[in-house]
């Protein structure tokens, strides 16, 4: 889990572009959404779309939305209970 | 006027499928998908041919119709349109066309060109990008170029093709409803990407001609200033835009009989405008009301145009047409919309068009009654002045800002080549435009340093932004992602980006401007068709007016002719910060001319006429700078020659592309150091050399010269 934790770390920073944010100082319970790292419904939307394709997990509700993307754990625990195998 | 949709070809089959209310939405076809195809509104085109991308064959087809009966050409073409050749420009790339012969229709300008030229427009030729509000901002601009004398009769309207670009961008947004749009509806999921084009021909006269089929009786621009691709979500940008229109029409709401909502189906967008018309009308005075895009989908550029013809013929026929899509109340919206067609006379109308970046357009048209032009002649009076009051300029080059950009070419260098990324994000916060690629970063810098010294006092109210290639970064990532994952993924940032009016749309988050946000494009005649489009939309309060290009290493070698061989590679900007207020001015600036070249360039007699003349060119100017781009020269040339001769102009002209880059906007860096140059009377080594006596005071020309020939006017204030 720790290692996928990682992964997403690196994922977000790369796919939003946070130039000059470092894994280290992300805080995994801290909120992702409206949070510190300023991430908004776009951002959201950018995340949905790596989730697919590099974890083949479909987030399509709000509400599924909201739940998964509340902190970097909670979508750590969403994706490592339902990937799927990924495409390249 | 002429229109093409998925309701059919031309206004009768169109009038037909309102009749029938006729839901014409099926799975796309166009091109395969990976995924089953989501319902859109595609046009029936047989004959997809002419070697036109689709985009300009939609605009062709409802030019012709909207020409039909017409006497002669018209004085000046202007249409909305984002896709440009895109549908075409597509499949290049997937092939890796390395070919650049095969992009020259990709400029969304070349769509109003191909009409214009088709019907032998000798006038301006005008191509709007404001996204979903394109065609109505360019039924707006052409009623404002009426009204200010510039024309007689105006061809204006919208057109857009279905392409991928769109399709997949709107769906990665998780804005699209896979079964078909449902405006209005309790239980609508979403929009329906669709195409279409509609052109009307606006006539002005003192009563209506004969075959007049409505009135024009005004018109509203605005921008939320909101979010890049959420409405404000009590539509107060909507409002706006509501509000000037009836303002501008002399008219109160409840003289309307029929509102044609710009309805898409998404949750927000419907709100948006549900408060907006409720707020206006109230629950007595509310119009009928409904939305067509349950029926044909959402033609974006072409929405509007198609909504104005579809408004008119509910004046022409007493027809208003029913919402196809919806069929329960949504207890959180107050308008209810038509559930089927209702026939009542209908005197007068109003057409709505909200589109990304939060650009918002409503018109009014009525019945061809004679309506008196009821503001006040004092308001007239304001906006027929023409140039501006210049009190900020920045620009960006190879040098760097403006001071690095004079001092090199007061050692005589050129500055031409690609502007450096750290002078681009001088004055920008990292954090705040990580996601902005170059031309938006580009627009932002040049938008605060223009606005520096003013910034405190007044923020602009209103942004003109000229671009000849738009944000090439976010469309060329958008496509190569796709492509490379088989269509089955992209970005969804990209795709927001990818629009045109996307840089303006954030300079207007940035500096709460919800005024008119337009976005131009006109090959090399871009800058100069923006400040004309400024002038004509004039308002209270300062302006924020802007050119630039980027250039994008796979990109533009493809797309843009200039920079080939002869060439080296070149972006760059330049903004101004203007008003109508004279004190503290540092120059004044006109367009005073911006048309496509005839052959026989009998363009440019016209063109020194509106200078005043060779005699009062020779007295205003010190000095012409002169755009000839390396891809027209030939034709360049020889209208400049044209010109020397005719106006006998002695004093230096300088060939600036030269020195300050060949991109689309480089007659923005140009107008802007003329700016600098009036304002401190220093003309630069590399211009002139060091002999020059200098300006005694006079003015400084930039003149195009090529398929666009344009000119503007630098004069001491």
């Amino acid at each position: 889990m720790n290692e996928l934790i990682e992964e997403l770390k690196v994922k977000i920073i790369d796919s939003l572009n946070l130039i000059d944010v470092s894994p280290a100082d992300m805080d995994v319970n801290a909120q992702l959404v409206g949070g510190d790292l300023g991430l908004d419904s776009i951002d959201v939307l950018e995340l949905v779309m790596m989730l697919e394709k590099d974890y083949g997990v479909i987030i399509d509700t709000k509400e599924l939305g909201i739940e998964v993307f509340a902190s970097i754990a909670a979508l750590a625990n969403h994706v490592f209970h339902h990937r799927t195998e990924t495409n390249d | 006027m002429g229109i093409v949709s998925p309701l059919g070809i031309g206004v009768e089959e169109t009038l037909t499928s309102i009749k029938q209310a006729r839901c014409c939405l099926k799975p796309l076809q166009m091109f395969s998908t990976p995924q089953a195809p989501l319902a859109v509104g595609e046009v029936d085109l047989t004959d997809s041919s002419g070697g036109m991308p689709r985009t300009h064959l939609l605009a062709m087809k409802a030019a012709t119709e909207a020409m039909g009966q017409a006497a002669g050409p018209p004085d000046a073409v202007i249409i909305g349109v984002t896709t440009g050749g895109m549908t075409l420009t597509e499949e290049l790339l997937k092939k890796k066309e390395k070919d650049s012969r095969c992009y020259n229709l990709h400029s969304t300008s070349t769509v109003a060109e191909i009409v214009a030229r088709r019907f032998g427009c000798k006038g301006p030729v005008l191509a709007l990008s404001t996204a979903c509000a394109s065609g109505l901002a360019a039924l707006k601009v052409a009623a404002e170029m009426l009204r200010a004398g510039h024309a007689r009769r105006v061809l204006a309207g919208g057109a857009d093709a279905l392409c991928r670009l769109t399709y997949y961008g709107f769906h990665s947004l998780q804005l699209v409803d896979p079964t078909g749009a449902r405006p209005f509806d309790r239980m609508r999921r979403g929009m329906t990407v669709g195409e279409g084009a509609a052109m009307l021909m606006l006539t002005a006269a003192d009563e209506p001609p004969p075959g007049t089929l409505a009135e024009y009786l005004g018109g509203g621009l605005s921008c939320d200033a909101y979010h890049p691709a959420a409405p404000h979500p009590e539509g107060e940008g909507a409002l706006r835009a509501m509000t000037v229109a009836l303002d501008d029409a002399g008219i109160r709401p409840e003289e309307i009989d029929y509102l044609h909502l710009h309805g898409t189906g998404t949750a927000d967008n419907d709100q948006a405008e549900a408060r907006a018309i409720e707020h206006l009308f109230g629950e007595k005075s509310m119009p009928f009301l409904s939305s067509l895009k349950g029926a044909h989908g959402h033609a974006l550029a072409g929405a509007g145009a198609m909504g104005a013809v579809i408004s008119i013929l509910a004046v022409q026929y007493g027809l208003m047409p029913a919402n196809v899509g919806f069929s329960a109340q949504d207890p959180l919206l107050i308008p209810v919309p038509l559930g089927r067609p209702q026939t009542a006379r209908v005197k007068k109308v109003c057409v709505h068009a909200f589109g990304f970046g939060g650009n918002n357009a409503v018109l009014a048209f009525g019945e061809p009654d004679g309506h008196r032009d009821s503001r006040p002649v004092a308001a007239s009076a304001i906006t027929r002045q023409p140039y501006f009051y210049v009190h900020g300029r920045s620009c960006l080059s190879a040098a760097g800002d403006i001071e690095q950009t004079m001092a090199q070419l007061k050692e005589g260098k050129s500055v031409r080549g690609i502007v450096p990324d750290t002078d681009i994000l001088k004055p920008l916060d990292n954090r705040a435009v990580r996601r902005m690629k170059r031309l938006s970063r580009m627009v932002l810098s040049l938008a605060f340093s223009a606005c520096r010294n003013e910034a405190a006092r007044a923020a602009p109210r209103a942004i003109f932004f000229g671009t000849g290639w738009g944000s090439l970064s976010e469309t060329y990532d958008f496509i190569s992602k796709l492509f490379a994952s088989g269509e089955r993924f992209t970005s969804p940032t990209d795709f927001i980006g990818s629009v045109h009016n996307a840089p303006a749309g954030h300079a207007a988050i940035h500096f709460g401007a919800t005024g008119p946000n337009v976005t131009i494009t006109g090959g090399q005649g871009t800058f100069e068709q923006a400040l004309y489009c400024a002038s004509l939309l004039k308002q209270d309060g300062p302006v924020l007016l802007v050119g630039a290009d980027e250039y994008h290493k796979t990109l533009s070698p493809l797309l843009d002719v200039s920079p080939s061989a002869q060439a080296p590679p070149g972006d760059g900007g330049a903004a101004l910060y203007m008003s109508s207020q004279s004190s503290g001015a540092i120059c004044r600036v006109n367009a005073c001319f911006a048309v496509l070249a005839d052959a026989e360039s009998a363009c440019i007699p016209a063109m020194i006429s509106s200078l005043g003349g060779g005699a009062g060119i020779r007295e205003r100017f010190g000095l012409v700078l002169a755009g000839l781009p390396p891809a027209e020269r030939e034709e360049a040339e020889i209208q400049m020659a044209s010109f020397l001769a005719l106006t006998a102009f002695t004093q230096p002209v300088v060939d600036y592309r030269r020195l300050l880059g060949d991109f689309a906007s480089t007659s923005a860096v140009a107008a802007v150091l003329a700016v600098y140059m009036v304002e401190t009377g220093q003309i630069p080594a590399a211009f002139c050399g060091n002999d020059f006596v200098g300006l005694e005071g006079k003015g400084i020309l930039i003149l195009g010269f090529g398929r666009h020939v344009t000119a503007l006017e630098v004069s001491p204030w």
